[in-house]
């Protein structure tokens, strides 16, 4: 039989339970599938899910210990509308002198820009297709969200190679070559 | 009380911590530091404001809110300074030309951005870094809730500059 009390103490596990999974999501783990063709050969444009590190330390600092560093994959708001994410790779940190288009002849998009301090040059992998800080320059480091750090993907076999769904890190392309 | 109740009652206390933390996503008391925003908030050196902020979900942001957010310098500073400029504003950029109403000198603001300014003439905001983007505000300041004799203040009795010049087309 269930009494009053009981149903406030079931009430209140529960409630207690859905936000400490919501903590999680905001501030330490997201796992979130991935749409657009701008990360191509890391990412594919459908039907692949990326495990996102949302922490503070790791997110809104640059540098060694743990911060962001050139090569990683980022998710981030998009600067001129904040309710679209887009996934990145950090391709200059606050300090760097930045050539924006090397592949355009002309001065404007040729020229170089020094990243200030506190944000951050992000590009797609596939440049050919991506809008990123080529077209909207600098993106703050308050509109990182989170660490890309591994990808699964869900058209793959459940178990093949001693992966599951097709599970791959995503690594630091930079530091690695 | 035993050693058993009192573990017991610290792991039922550690248990609500998230749900204070989700709580927190919606209001949330904040400690205003510095003059930036003298004289609405701050107005003496004495006192330092403690103010209630609204988190905003759906993003409806209106000109003469104060609001806190991320600033674009450094994630981990927050600022707090009042929107002078919503997206596709266009402002007068310095003081000569808001004077005469010289539209030759406009900054627009670029979409999904605002234009943030402290309501003291000495402040680091949109002056010195330019609009911000949306996706940095944090909140929305309510009112004053500490010390006791500044509740009820009206945080829009001074707004700050009019540096709006699309007024005419609204």
């Amino acid at each position: 039989m269930i009494t009053g009390g009981k149903i406030i103490q079931h009430t209140s596990t529960l409630l207690k339970c859905f936000c400490l999974l919501h903590q999680v999501h905001v501030h330490l783990y997201e796992f979130t599938q991935t749409r657009g063709e701008s990360m191509l050969p890391t990412l594919a444009p459908q039907n692949d899910f990326v495990h996102v590190l949302k922490h503070r330390k790791l997110v809104h600092t640059v540098g060694l210990p743990r911060g962001l560093q050139i090569g990683d994959c980022v998710v981030l708001m998009k600067p001129h509308d904040s309710s679209q994410r887009v996934c990145k790779r950090i391709t200059g940190l606050p300090g760097d002198l930045i050539q924006v288009d090397p592949s355009y002849d002309n001065d404007f998009e040729n020229c170089f820009i020094r990243v200030p301090r506190g944000h951050v040059w992000v590009t797609g992998d596939n440049l050919s297709y991506s809008l990123d800080s080529r077209s909207y320059s600098v993106v703050p480091l308050g509109l990182v969200v989170g660490k890309v750090v591994a990808a699964n993907d869900f058209n793959k076999p459940l178990y093949d190679n001693g992966n599951f769904f097709g599970y791959r890190r995503i690594i630091n392309n930079y530091i690695n070559v | 009380m035993s050693r058993r109740t009192v573990v017991r009652t610290a792991l039922l206390t550690v248990t609500w911590i998230p749900v204070m933390m989700t709580m927190g996503e919606f209001v949330h008391v904040s400690q205003i530091k510095g003059k930036s925003m003298r004289p609405t908030l701050n107005p003496s050196d004495g006192s330092t404001d403690w103010v209630l902020v609204k988190m905003f979900r759906p993003r409806n942001r209106e000109r003469n809110d104060i609001v806190l957010f991320r600033a674009p310098t450094d994630p981990n500073v927050v600022y707090c300074k009042r929107i002078k400029g919503l997206s596709n504003d266009a402002l007068y950029l310095d003081h000569d030309s808001m004077v005469k109403q010289d539209k030759t000198h406009l900054t627009l603001v670029p979409n999904g951005h605002l234009w943030v300014e402290g309501d003291n003439m000495h402040s680091v905001d949109s002056r010195s870094f330019g609009p911000i983007s949306d996706g940095l505000v944090i909140g929305k300041v309510m009112c004053v809730i500490w010390p006791p004799e500044r509740w009820g203040t009206n945080l829009n009795r001074w707004v700050g500059r009019d540096v709006l010049a699309n007024q005419d087309s609204e």
